[in-house]
């Protein structure tokens, strides 16, 4: 069993590997089809943006709000409820806090305050040096310069405030407050302009797309010069994202969005049924997916159809009592290979989904059937109807099983019309209890892992999880939801040949996700701009 | 109003021993017959909204008998009501004529806007409110005089609530104690006697906001429809703040009962390995009577738990929602969940009850609706709707009466009613198959 220490797996990950450029040049440049965008909408920044953002601002060792206004999820992203939502009266009051209470932190380190104020003010209130401390923040913050209106009246913000104050650097408190408040910050303001999205504006979506946050010095300078709005210049500046340590807080983030697994943190489970539960284990299970995901995007660069067979994981001591093996580090994370024989393997067998998929006391093959098609495959379950029983029979000595007991949904014309899209499915993870735990019995009857998918018969998860790595729904529906997590709104009939588009790129590239999101930065559905409506 | 020189020390039940001390009478701020404001136009009436998830069972909710007095007895769920049953107001029978189409979220439109769900393109998730939920509908209007418009407070983790400015605009409900205390009871806070504060700072901020409201405007004539109406949210959000600052220059509102309370603990530790529900609703509840008390806000909504929510309550061996489901026969642990809630609910009601106001209480002065987005659960029932009122809002609503329905009439009724007790004067509530232009008339005083 190989073993390697977190640190050195981190090492690896932001290391990388080179892409074979000749080749992705080759498979970027065919023809593209005409696209039909929508409406360009503002985004509000998501909770992790904010906090990333913050750290590019203002440097690591902050304490981050704990209270700001939470994400909404819709259409199953948090990238495009971060489209339609806005600030409510109790956001704004948070903001307002938030902003003070990390400008205070900053102005109060030293070394942070010299960052912020490149210069000596010669008086309490010295508006030239006021100035170039805004117009400096102000362009990191609002990702774009200031003009000359909004620079005054933060100069005047300082001013005003200095006065009061007795103090130069007290007044630009607020002044720097007011910039993180403004919508320009907490907003991200992509319009367009002529039918394509501005120099600037494509800074924003590259950044926000691979680091999951804001530009950085170079890239704003690269938007200055123009750059963004040719292919090369485009093309070198996603390539350097990329390559830095920041594209893992992207990756990580579209797929905590993508898998949900922002869900993890309300796991509910009752510890006198899963003794194994504790609050960590939520936490563990998203961190062992990630690693697998960084592991596979960026270590490996590898085929995105691995993240479902491959038996490496990187666990901690929690999750190796879950998965009863031994813990391959004493502290942190370490990679892992699992036993085959219980036919676990990839995302599919990992705790996060099993455990998330599931209710507090027990599996659920519905949900997790409905996971596979909604998520994996973009294929939707209707809600159940209203006014009919939904219950399923308790276990008992003729029906001991889940599968016994869901036998009524299948059975039943009226359910089974939806839950035979979802249960044979989820019927092929019983094998893992309510939390991910092996088991092989269920009220002391054998558990039978066979199922279908598509009509065609597996005989357990192993099985199962071939045919999901192989289905011809699983690269497209990644690109459906890449596409609208990176434009913020679902996927419409003008773009679906975009989805057509980059699914052939990502199935001609065996699926390589570093491809995918290059090809993707490359598209029009990326560049250009729906009119405004 | 001109503060008082003195301190106000009658802290009525609240504070323990009542103190009376030699300050001019104060039942003059509160009293429903309305000598007090007279002059300033309108009476204080406050709305209190607790919401619990995945409804009830309507055969051992449901009272016997109909009418005041002796004439009905509370039934099994409602039984934990027992000391307030002369202060509520049970409506049974009632049915939302709304939609059902998602399972829980189209309820939970259905009773607190009376409207369809907005869905989504892709029906991945349930959609969102149409139009604002009752407790915003009532703060539009009575919640302008205020430091704080409307307060949101949660019990269970994860709690979203359903609290709806408008489409996509939710407020999501504080579920901490003790950063609820902070916020209201913080370092702003001023007792009844207390001076307003004197703050340069105060301005500032101000002036910050003012900066904010310009590049709100400035971006909202860049962008589309939906965004503008987007902005127009966020600039109501901070105008709100900037008010607030303003009136914390102001001397708070002499309140006989009002007293800065105890500070929550910062962590309510597990009960029997599980969530301290129990612990943290009553902690939540007394933060908001004095929060009521003290007049900081006059709407308030206790999300005890959401629709759908699957959390594991005391004794019980699955989550609300599964138990709802598959617990088979009388469910007798579902009626012990909802039992409990109801309890809660009593809780709270006691405390309003327990704050004395001139001659009357906080809770005469108010209307306290508690409800959840279904009947039974288990079939995702929009009969048999769950709907107690409690305080009767200084006579408009008739109390300790049980009113039943039995031709399922529309919940949006007994909607309207409420609204039009808080005084507000409402042609209608809900949109379309969930509208009414008439109120029940039955509970109406």
């Amino acid at each position: 069993m190989q073993r390697t220490p977190l640190l050195f797996l981190l090492a690896m990950i932001a290391c990388g590997k080179p892409v074979p450029s000749e080749e992705v040049d080759a498979a970027l440049d065919r023809a593209e089809p005409d696209v039909e965008l929508p409406s360009p909408s503002l985004r509000r920044l998501t909770r992790s943006q904010y906090d990333n953002a913050i750290g590019e601002l203002l440097g690591d060792g902050l304490v981050l709000p704990s209270n700001l206004e939470p994400d909404q999820t819709t259409d199953g992203l948090l990238a495009i409820g971060a489209s339609l939502t806005t600030i409510s009266p109790r956001g704004v009051e948070q903001y307002e806090a938030s902003a003070f209470e990390l400008m205070g932190q900053a102005l109060a380190d030293e070394s942070k305050a010299d960052d912020l104020i490149p210069c000596v003010p010669e008086d309490t209130v010295d508006d030239a040096c006021a100035e170039a401390a805004l117009e400096a923040f102000g362009l990191r913050a609002w990702r774009r310069p200031l003009d000359d209106d909004e620079l005054s009246a933060l100069v005047g913000i300082a001013a005003d405030s200095s006065v009061v104050l007795g103090d130069f650097t007290g007044g630009l408190h607020y002044a720097f407050s007011a910039v993180l408040q403004s919508p320009n910050f907490l907003f991200r303001v992509e319009l367009g302009d002529g039918g394509q999205f501005t120099d600037y504006e494509m800074a924003s979506r590259l950044s926000f797309l691979l680091w999951n946050s804001i530009p950085d010095a170079e890239l704003l300078e690269a938007a200055s010069a123009g750059e963004l709005l040719e292919d090369s210049g485009l093309q070198a500046q996603a390539e350097r994202l990329m390559a830095d340590s920041r594209f893992e807080q992207g990756i990580r983030a579209f797929f905590t969005d993508t898998w949900t697994l922002y869900e993890l943190d309300e796991l509910t489970k009752d510890p006198t049924v899963f003794t194994h539960m504790s609050p960590e284990v939520g936490p563990s299970a998203r961190e062992e997916s990630l690693l697998g995901v960084l592991d596979n995007v960026i270590t490996e660069n590898g085929d995105y159809r691995d993240l479902f067979t491959s038996t490496r994981t990187f666990i901690d001591r929690k999750l190796a009592s879950i998965y009863s093996v031994r813990a391959p580090v004493r502290e942190g994370f370490g990679e892992t290979t699992l036993d085959a024989s219980h036919g676990r393997r990839g995302f599919l067998g990992q705790v996060s989904f099993l455990a998330m998929e599931s209710h507090p006391v027990s599996s659920s093959a519905t949900l997790r059937g409905q996971f596979v098609r909604e998520v994996l495959l973009c294929q939707y379950i209707p809600p159940p109807p209203s006014d009919v029983d939904t219950s399923i029979p308790e276990p008992s000595a003729s029906a001991a099983t889940l599968r016994e007991r869901v036998a009524v949904h299948l059975e039943d014309p009226f359910c089974a019309t939806c839950h035979e899209m979802t249960d044979p499915i989820g019927l092929g993870f019983e094998q893992f209890d309510g939390l991910g735990h092996f088991r092989t019995l269920e009220a002391g009857a054998t558990i039978d892992p066979s199922g279908e998918l598509d009509g065609k018969g597996f005989h357990d998860a192993w099985d199962l999880t071939s045919r999901i790595a192989s289905h011809e729904r699983l690269g497209p529906c990644l690109v459906r939801t890449a596409l609208g997590y990176a434009s913020g709104h679902s996927v419409t009939d003008g773009e679906e040949t975009s989805v057509d588009y980059l699914s052939e790129g990502f199935a001609y590239m065996d699926h390589n996700i570093q491809f995918l999101l290059m090809d993707l930065v490359m598209s029009d559905a990326f560049r250009m701009a729906g009119d405004i409506e | 109003m001109k503060p008082f020189s003195r301190r106000t020390m009658l802290r009525g039940m609240l504070g323990g021993a009542a103190v009376s001390v030699g300050l001019p009478p104060l039942e003059a701020m509160f009293n429903c017959s309305g000598t007090a404001y007279a002059a300033g136009g309108g009476l204080p009436l406050r709305f209190g909204l607790f919401f619990w998830g995945n409804g009830n069972l309507p055969e051992r909710w449901t009272p016997t008998g109909e009418g005041s007095g002796s004439d009905w007895a509370l039934s099994e769920q409602l039984m934990p009501l027992a000391s307030v049953k002369d202060l509520i107001t049970v409506v049974s029978g009632m049915s939302l004529h709304t939609d059902n189409i998602y399972p829980h979220t189209s309820g939970a439109a259905g009773v607190l806007t009376g409207c369809n769900l907005l869905a989504y393109e892709d029906g991945r998730e349930d959609g969102t409110f149409a139009v604002p939920s009752i407790d915003q509908l009532i703060a539009g209007h009575i919640g302008g005089d205020t430091i704080y418009r409307s307060l949101e407070t949660g019990v269970l983790p994860g709690t979203d609530g359903k609290s709806y400015n408008g489409p996509n605009n939710q407020n999501p409900p504080e579920l901490s104690p003790h950063a609820f205390y902070e916020r209201i009871f913080g370092a702003s806070f001023r007792e009844p006697g207390e001076e307003g504060i004197v703050d340069p700072t105060l301005a500032l901020r101000r002036s910050v906001l003012d900066a904010v409201m310009d590049d709100i405007n400035k971006l909202d004539a860049r962008v589309g429809t939906a965004d503008k109406a987007r902005l127009d949210q966020h600039f109501t959000g901070v105008r709100e703040l900037e008010l607030r600052l303003a009136r914390l220059q102001e001397d708070p509102p002499n309140l006989e009962a009002c007293m800065r309370p105890d500070e929550p603990a910062l962590e309510f530790p597990e009960v029997e390995g599980r969530h301290p529900i129990r612990d943290i609703h009553r902690a939540m509840a007394d933060l908001l009577v004095m929060a009521l008390a003290c007049d900081q806000t006059r709407v308030v909504s206790q999300w005890f738990s959401d629709p759908l929510n699957n959390k594991l309550f005391p004794d019980a061996t699955m989550g609300h929602h599964s138990l709802t489901h598959d617990e088979p026969g009388e469910q007798v642990q579902v009626n012990m969940v909802t039992q409990f809630i109801m309890g809660e609910f009593a809780y709270f009601v006691e405390q309003l009850s327990l704050v004395p106001e001139g001659e009357e209480t906080l809770l005469d002065h108010m209307l306290l609706l508690a409800t959840s987005e279904h009947g039974r659960g288990q079939t995702h029932s929009f009969q048999e709707m769950p709907l107690v009122l409690a305080g009767g809002a200084c006579g408009a609503i008739r109390q300790g009466i049980h009113h039943r329905s039995y031709t399922g009439d529309n919940a949006s009724q007994v909607m309207l009613s409420i609204v039009r007790a808080m005084g507000i004067s409402a042609a209608s509530f809900g949109v379309d198959a969930g509208e009414v232009t008439d109120g029940l008339s039955e509970i109406e005083a």
